[in-house]
């Protein structure tokens, strides 16, 4: 498809190659390609980010700057200003978010906090329907919290994945979990999902009251006082976080480590729960702390944001396969979809 | 069934407490109860039809008429017998243990080698631990030990959502201060309903070394058949930088005797949800094999298999029947029991 024929001419060239195989839609970005035979001109055809069609891969070469003769090192990236070319496609990355669903505790009606209480028959359900929701978005890295609830709900939900990356736990608790967990194969690692766990993704910390029957607390301490530690934002339980201290750990956990992540076109799912979920839903919509306090999240039916030129777009919850209607958020992971569609023919 | 007349003796009644559906405090506990009227005679009677069946009775009894005294009277909680809960007569000296290996995971279905890299449960793997949690939904359970690896906490989490006894597993947190004091339970009520779940890297499967994450075909292409066979069957022979089933069976059985035998020692009932080498290495300690017989041991996935311990001895009891096997049959009497209140709780 491409007559590659190369001018006199060196320059950087980026090269956009979209491979079928295990790379799937890996971006080769900004690699550069020293041109210097004679006699060639590069038949550019341009390409939208993202397409790929199946057995050949496509290259999109574009010219940077042009110099003469010099010889450039192909490492080295020429500055990218010289052409009329977007140079720097448009990261777009998907964000998934996904509250666990019923937890034994829930079921109980007690106050669970960060208490490691395991999911119901419901709760397997209802994390095995998400997955479902999601078998078509791209996942490259997954995020849950410490606690048990969330990380079953990530690993059953991604048994539904078409994809059929495997996710595996990253150990980091000490030098040898660390030296055990390691894998050993190139080819499996590109097939693997990392997960990353952490505390600052729990449940709010309800201190005292962890374990204790909902209707109890009230007769014991008066329902207005527990409405003021359920529902306020800034007064905690006894011993306990309030909303803002749990935002305040959760947000800044996902600033620091889960948006470079998107930044660098990383797809992330994130595991978690109802608060910590909700600060973080505050941070990417915006919200007053009035406005967060009224934010219900349903359990297990997954929301889907776009990351796209460092703003979040919000893009509601992804629809059931049986749903009426495949609709695709973003040609991307229109292409993505195609791409599984096809793989699975 | 139970006509009850007392006489007139005070002596220390050991009751097995009606359950009830809104839970219950004592589990199977002893409780002492104060006689003091006159004229009441006691009448015992233990049910138990030997083949399928259980009577469905009101209340069995069993009394035993402790020493006649006169007139004190005893506060009927406050007896140090009070605190078993293990579902059998005080200070019992026989406890279940519950060994599940976990069912397939998405690197078996790959046929990759595992390991310690902690790869999660296939569908196929889910279904494997709710059919083993069935099989044992009848047993009582205390205390849960797991692998580091989620495909086993998660195999011993789906097997227990099928257990009759409903009690809520919770997984322990030790790693920092601030987990511990965050992961902090705050009513007794609750934590008596609650099963501490214990995860030990120490359970965790063989550490294959650089063989983790390759393709098993492709590894015999590297290295040859025989070495393969060697890592993989031999007792003592560890892949390049990976444990040999002899280095892992030091560490778990290690375990073992450390932490999970004095809780078998004090009645409490014990489950394990972890991996091919390490139950087999578990198991070695246990049926006291020999290095040779633990080589050709094949551990079924998602079958638990049940033991008794009692008076210091393991006794193997083969794998529990699932629930649609033709026959109930109970392993021992104090088990047949535990079956049957959880039968009258239910109803």
């Amino acid at each position: 498809m491409d007559a590659g024929t190369l001018h006199n001419q060196i320059g950087a060239v980026q090269l956009h190659i979209c491979s079928n195989d295990s790379g799937f839609l890996r971006k080769f970005r900004n690699s550069s390609l020293q041109c210097i035979s004679k006699g060639f001109a590069l038949d550019v055809k341009l390409l939208s980010k993202g397409i790929c069609n199946s057995k050949h891969g496509k290259v999109r070469v574009t010219y940077t700057s042009l110099c003469h003769a010099s010889v450039v090192d192909p490492a080295l990236r020429t500055s990218l200003s010289a052409n009329d070319y977007n140079q720097k496609p448009s990261i777009e990355s998907s964000l998934i978010l996904i509250r666990h669903g019923e937890s034994l505790w829930n079921e109980k009606n007690l106050f669970t906090g960060c208490v490691d209480v395991p999911l119901t028959k419901r709760g397997i359900e209802e994390a095995i329907e998400a997955g479902k929701r999601i078998s078509n978005i791209p996942v490259d890295i997954i995020y849950t919290s410490a606690l048990i609830r969330a990380q079953m709900t990530a690993m059953l939900a991604m048994t539904q994945h078409r994809r059929k990356k495997v996710p595996i736990i990253t150990h980091d608790e000490s030098e040898q979990a660390k030296a055990w967990s390691q894998i050993f194969s190139d080819e499996t690692n590109k097939q693997s999902i990392p997960v990353i766990t952490a505390w600052q993704l729990n449940e709010r910390m309800y201190g005292e009251l962890q374990g204790l029957n909902k209707k109890e607390t009230a007769e014991r301490y008066g329902k207005e006082k527990v409405h003021d530690w359920r529902r306020s934002y800034d007064i905690p339980p006894p011993n306990g976080e309030s909303l803002e201290m749990c935002s305040q750990r959760a947000v800044a956990y996902f600033r620091e480590k889960i948006e470079p992540q998107l930044q660098s076109g990383k797809n992330v799912m994130v595991a978690a729960h109802g608060n910590s979920l909700r600060s973080i839903i505050m941070y990417l919509d915006k919200l007053t702390s009035q406005e967060v306090i009224n934010l219900e999240l349903s359990t297990g039916v997954p929301l889907l944001y776009i990351y796209k030129d460092t703003k979040f777009i919000k893009r509601g919850s992804p629809v059931g396969p049986t749903e009426a209607g495949v609709y695709a958020y973003t040609k991307s992971l229109a292409l993505y979809r195609q791409k599984l569609d096809e793989m699975f023919q | 069934m139970a006509s009850a007349v007392f006489h007139q003796t005070i002596g220390n009644l050991l009751s097995q407490q009606h359950l009830h559906n809104s839970g219950f405090h004592q589990e199977f506990g002893n409780v002492s109860v104060n006689l003091i009227s006159k004229g009441f005679k006691v009448y015992t009677g233990l049910s138990i039809s030997r083949k399928g069946g259980y009577s469905s009775g009101k209340r069995n009894f069993s009394v035993v008429q402790g020493s006649a005294s006169q007139t004190s009277v005893v506060d009927p909680l406050s007896t140090p017998s009070n605190d078993s809960k293990n579902g059998f007569q005080k200070k019992s000296s026989e406890a279940a243990l519950i060994l599940i290996r976990h069912g397939e995971s998405l690197w078996n279905e790959k046929n990759l080698f595992t390991g310690c890299v902690d790869v999660p449960l296939t569908k196929k793997g889910v279904e494997e631990a709710i059919e083993a949690g069935k099989r044992i939904s009848n047993i009582p359970v205390d205390m849960i030990y797991t692998s580091s690896l989620i495909r086993a906490q998660m195999t011993a989490m789906l097997a227990m959502t099928q257990h009759r006894r409903r009690k809520v597993p919770i997984i322990m947190h030790n790693e920092s201060e601030q987990a511990r004091a965050w992961s902090q339970i705050f009513s007794e009520d609750t934590m008596r309903q609650s099963i501490p779940v214990i995860t030990a890297w120490q359970l965790n499967e063989r550490m294959y070394g650089e063989l983790q994450g390759l393709n098993k075909q492709e590894t015999a292409d590297r290295f040859g058949k025989e070495k393969v066979h060697e890592w993989r069957r031999s007792y003592d022979i560890p892949p390049p930088n990976g444990e040999s089933l002899e280095m892992c069976a030091e560490r778990a059985v290690a375990y073992f005797k450390d932490q999970i035998e004095p809780q078998l020692c004090s009645g409490k009932h014990v489950m394990i949800a972890a991996h091919g080498n390490s139950l087999r290495s578990i198991i070695m300690y246990l049926d006291k094999l020999t290095s040779q017989e633990v080589i050709s041991l094949e551990l079924s996935t998602g079958i638990p298999m049940l033991y008794i311990f009692k008076e210091g001895r393991f006794i193997r009891k083969g794998s529990p029947a699932g629930p649609t096997e033709a026959g109930v049959y109970a392993y021992t009497r104090r088990l047949a029991q535990y079956r049957q209140k959880l039968d009258e709780m239910l109803h």
